[in-house]
């Protein structure tokens, strides 16, 4: 095994130059300003659907999507160094899980989302025991193939999962404008016929104000003390699989409602699509665009990323994959640090570990 | 992406795969331009207005993009056909497509495009099952009627959808011929049925095993193996041991090449193959050469067939892409033009009177039998040919009033092949 | 018998797998890096054997080492330019850049060949030789022999000449080889070129036996990860056994059970192996 090499610094939220640093002003104000912010973000989206027309409604909800699925990655693979692949494998969990429930059962759909959330924390946690005990491309080489695995499993369980043929959900249909519509009733239409995107912004939302609680309380410290040195935080006292694991777990959560949240969205799932590694890397790259560790990096690289490569690919969805890789390569190697290291070099933002 | 751009690059991409030249490739775009005079040599009033806007994305890349391409030049002609003759409605047509790139969530996804961003009029279907079964949620939100005419797995029609409409025969009918007329007359008594795990082919299976057991002919292995398999040796040595009659493929293109080859290696004799997809392709020729012999296969549609304007379909696409068509193109066509005749006969672009109109049509179009569908708008008045290779030809061997040529059976083991 | 006709069509398989994985599995061990775009470069492979063949009318054989030799030129620009920055990194740099490379490559070839299958045919590698009602299917058993011949001649190579012995050194300790006056930098460029090319040969004995098309690196990699990981990450012999035991496997779970199921053991292996004995079968205890 590789020694392990300390990570990159640029980007360390507690690497403290003094002599040349002095901060923003309103550095002790960043609590009031991340939540004022996500106040007015969520305002604005929650009229989203009355302003703007079927498809930005779509496409913003793809952007929510990554945003829970980049955030979600972030608290074990950025605050604690350990990369995971896992979020393909929870994601699919997640659509099979809820698509399953509302084809066979026909249970409500909130209840639905909740069951998919639990399945997957829990699955999370039997598959983060053994495996986190692996390092650096051990680990991601098992999250891989947890993945694959996944896929094949969904795949071959014919008499519950339907196997390559893919599950069908309800049809949603659209509910249309009446004359004469009372406020309360146009409001109860535009939920209705905007229901996937609400649940979305919900959890997108919640998972962002976790991040927060989680990057600024003692928890994210033993992440970070982990990331550094698993050894001597281990020296420390801190219980580091027990830390691990629970993270892992509870990162799950969320790709799992996400996922439920796609299928019934979508409305016909197969294991190929849900199971692919793209949702793996589309959470890894946006982290890393946006700046890894950090709690407003993979929020503002889903935000950005998403929207970059949505254009890419209505402009031509065959040059799509080639643009999209060389993204990718380009970060790699020229801003590992992310937006956010770009950001705080200029001193625009300051270079605290509760941002 | 408009329209034009779309054929204009597929253009340069068929133009590279042959090896055409530049100067060639705008002799090519010239006959586009060309073909747009040809129909029927009749002059009709040019179309006036704004053009009716057809969406529809097809894959023609990925997994399924050279077939799915021959169901994007159809939808090509035909446009090109209408605004040569009088446009629809007097309008002028304008297909407006995408590439899904064989990717179901792709396809969803260009469809809610195609309705909310785009604002087209009217949809035509996607190609191949799996796209379609995500597309048909789509369309069927914003209350757009589907005409399917890249797909035909059985699921799509017992999902409850109230306005996807089929226009060739379920998957689950593709070997009924072969099972009820040809395997009795051969009096064949035991088969194996092995199928890809994917929407498309899991129909045929299926359906095959289901109607071998009523026909009374023993299913003595039914297996799925996983999507793009590279090696089926163990259940093809499993097969082996049990010797069956016939062997029956719920297959792609690529599954069915790999079969046949490692059936070869493996000295798998059964005295019929047959495959959901391949036989009926030229590509399945070329790559097996000799070895595709003896195979059988359903063919939606054949171009020496006699149906309404069938020759002429035939001279058209020609003249406009410069290749024979393949039947994906014929069913293409064919669904342009049902929803021709639909939209005619309602006079208007109303999408549910669209709906009805399509649920109680009946018509002829260039495919064999009649366009007819059921309550659940499933296809039931198509009816599908029978296909076999013969020395590197394709003979049309059932149903009876169609055949080109007689059977050729039983095929005889590999080692007394010349 | 039919037992050992499954066991020898899984050796044979494995023979396909192997020189896949050991080009893998000799980047890994000189340089700690997955390369996720490992499939992509025995896609590329499998093209210019297409192209040769099919076009320009040359014996898929021979077109072997043309696809080996242009791999093994476009490896060693590609650790030139991009691999080499991410050496010593963490491992999520060199995973992120190799899958941008893998996706990249894969674009390319979809935008320029289509997503067409397409096939080889070398009229006298199709059929079987059958001893005793076994079949060996000539073109698999000639890609096995290959195989053993490109991989026995890559192990004898590490083993004596002084290039392949600073390629293991150098896998066993950068830092002391540096030391021993090893030009480390040099080292890993070669290897990056030489796993590119075993990636390539491979991918021209896949063209003859399944079909070319654009996504086809995406079947191998998991496969490949699996045979290094079994076979001990870094071990040359390891993966060799460790692809004959995937293949034997597969082609066994796929006759007792079905394909379906035989299509996760790859990666049931994985991670169990990696889970209860990190180091692989065959690999030296780590740590």
């Amino acid at each position: 095994m590789a020694t392990r090499t300390p990570p990159v610094t640029d980007q360390a939220p507690n690497d403290t130059n003094v002599d040349a640093y002095t901060p923003p002003g309103w550095e002790k104000y960043i609590g009031w300003a991340y939540l004022v912010g996500l106040i007015i973000s969520v305002i604005f989206l929650l009229r989203l659907p009355i302003a703007a027309d079927a498809y930005t409604v779509t496409l913003t909800l793809t952007v929510l999507l990554v945003i829970t699925l980049s955030t979600s990655w972030n608290w074990l693979s950025g605050f604690g160094g350990y990369t995971s692949f896992a979020h393909a494998g929870f994601f699919g969990i997640g659509s099979y899980i809820g698509a399953l429930l509302l084809h066979y059962e026909k249970m409500h759909w909130i209840p639905v989302m909740i069951v998919a959330g639990i399945g997957c924390g829990i699955i999370g946690f039997l598959v983060g025991l053994p495996t986190l005990r692996l390092r650096g491309p051990y680990f991601a080489i098992a999250m891989l193939a947890f993945t694959e695995l996944c896929r094949v499993i969904a795949l071959a369980w014919d008499d519950v999962t339907l196997g390559g043929n893919g599950v069908f959900l309800p049809i949603l249909r659209l509910q249309l404008p009446e004359e004469n519509m009372s406020f309360w009733e146009e409001a109860q239409m535009t939920f209705h016929n905007n229901q996937n995107y609400y649940a979305m912004l919900v959890l997108a939302t919640i998972a962002c104000i976790w991040s927060y609680v989680l990057g600024t309380s003692r928890w994210g410290l033993k992440l970070l003390a982990i990331r550094d040195d698993e050894v001597a935080a281990q020296a420390m006292g801190i219980k580091t699989t027990y830390v691990k694991v629970t993270t892992f777990a509870g990162s799950a959560v969320f790709p799992g409602i996400a996922g439920a949240i796609y299928a019934r969205h979508v409305g016909y799932i197969d294991p190929v699509t849900v199971f692919a590694i793209i949702w793996s890397i589309r959470a890894i790259t946006t982290s890393i665009f946006g700046g890894r560790g950090t709690i407003i990096g993979p929020i503002l690289g889903a935000v950005v990323l998403t929207l970059v490569s949505e254009k890419v690919w209505e402009q031509d969805p065959n040059l799509y994959q080639i643009v999209y890789g060389g993204i990718i390569i380009l970060v790699v190697l020229f801003m590992p640090g992310g937006l956010m290291a770009l950001l705080q070099q200029r001193n625009i933002f300051p270079r605290s570990r509760r941002i | 992406m408009s329209a034009s751009k779309v054929n204009r690059r597929e253009l340069m991409r068929r133009a590279a795969i042959l090896g055409v030249s530049v100067p060639a490739m705008s002799a090519l775009l010239a006959a586009e331009a060309g073909a747009q005079a040809t129909p029927a040599g009749t002059v009709a009033a040019a179309p006036t207005g704004d053009p009716i806007r057809i969406g529809a994305s097809v894959s023609t890349t990925g997994t399924n993009g050279r077939t799915g391409l021959y169901q994007q030049e159809a939808y090509l002609l035909w446009e090109a056909q209408k605004n040569a003759s009088g446009g629809l409605l007097g309008r002028p047509v304008e297909m407006v497509l995408y590439d899904d790139q064989s990717d179901p969530t792709t396809g969803a996804r260009l469809y809610e495009r195609l309705i909310t961003e785009d604002q087209v009029d009217l949809v035509m279907g996607p190609y191949a099952s799996g796209v379609t079964q995500a597309v048909a949620q789509i369309t069927e939100r914003y209350g757009y009627p589907l005409l399917v005419a890249g797909a035909s797995a059985n699921s799509i029609w017992e999902s409850g959808f109230r306005a996807i409409f089929g226009v060739y025969s379920v998957a689950g009918d593709y070997f009924k011929d072969i099972i009820t007329t040809i395997a009795p007359a051969q009096d064949y008594k035991t088969a194996a049925v092995i199928y890809e795990d994917a929407v498309f082919p899991m129909s045929t299976g299926q359906g095959a095993v289901t109607t071998l057991q009523d026909q009374g002919i023993e299913v003595v292995l039914e297996e799925s193996y996983p999507q793009k398999a590279t090696d089926v040796s163990s259940v093809l040595t499993k097969i082996r041991d049990l010797d069956p009659d016939m062997l029956i493929g719920g297959s792609y293109l690529p599954d069915s090449v790999l079969i046949v080859r490692q059936a070869k290696e493996l000295g798998l004799n059964p005295r019929l193959y047959a495959f959901s997809v391949g036989a009926a392709q030229p590509d399945f020729v070329e790559t097996l050469g000799a070895d595709a012999n003896y195979v059988l296969g359903p063919s939606m549609w054949e171009p020496e067939i006699e149906t309404e304007g069938n020759a002429d379909f035939m001279a058209a696409y020609q003249q406009m892409w410069d290749r024979d068509p393949d039947y994906h193109s014929a069913t293409g066509y064919a669904g342009c033009q049902i929803l021709e005749r639909a939209v005619t006969n309602v006079g208007e672009l109303d999408l549910e009177a669209l709906a009805e109109a399509l649920s109680s049509l009946t018509m002829n179009t260039i495919l064999p039998g009649e366009y007819r569908v059921d309550e659940t708008g499933k296809q039931i008045g198509h009816i599908p040919l029978t296909v076999q290779w013969q020395d590197g030809q394709k003979i049309i061997v059932a149903p009876e009033d169609q055949q080109t040529g007689e059977l050729n059976l039983p095929t005889p083991p590999w080692d007394e092949r010349s | 018998m039919d037992i050992v006709q499954v066991v020898i069509s899984g050796i044979l398989l494995g023979g396909v797998y192997t020189l896949f994985a050991t080009g893998l599995n000799l980047i890994f061990g000189v340089m700690k890096i997955i390369n996720l775009g490992h499939g992509e470069l025995m896609m590329l492979g499998a093209y210019i054997t297409f192209f040769l063949s099919t076009s320009a009318g040359v014996n898929p054989l021979v077109s072997i080492p043309v696809a080996a030799i242009a791999m093994a030129v476009l490896g060693w620009i590609l650790q030139f330019a991009l691999v080499e920055r991410v050496v010593n990194q963490p491992a999520i740099n060199s995973l992120l850049l190799t899958f941008g490379l893998s996706t990249l490559m894969m674009g390319v070839a979809l935008n320029l060949w289509t997503s067409n299958f397409r096939s080889v045919i070398y009229e006298p590698l199709t059929g079987s030789w059958t001893i005793l009602t076994i079949s060996f299917s000539r073109s698999r058993l000639v890609a096995f022999f290959i195989a053993i011949l490109v991989t026995g001649g890559m192990w004898l190579f590490l083993k004596r000449s002084t290039f392949g012995k600073s390629i293991r050194a150098t896998s066993q300790h950068p830092q002391v080889a540096q030391l021993c006056g090893i030009d480390v930098r040099q080292v890993r460029f070669a290897t990056f070129a030489l796993g590119s090319a075993m990636a390539a040969v491979s991918g021209s004995l896949i063209a003859m036996i399944f079909t070319v098309s654009p996504e086809m690196g995406r079947m191998f990699i998991g496969k490949g990860f699996a045979i290094i990981v079994l076979g001990g990450l870094g071990s040359f012999a390891g993966a060799f056994l460790g692809a004959l035991i995937l293949g034997v496997s597969e082609t066994l779970t796929a006759f007792f059970t079905n394909t379906q199921i035989a299509e996760g053991v790859a990666y049931l292996i994985l991670l169990l192996v990696l889970v209860v004995r990190p180091s692989g079968l065959f690999g030296k205890a780590e740590e």
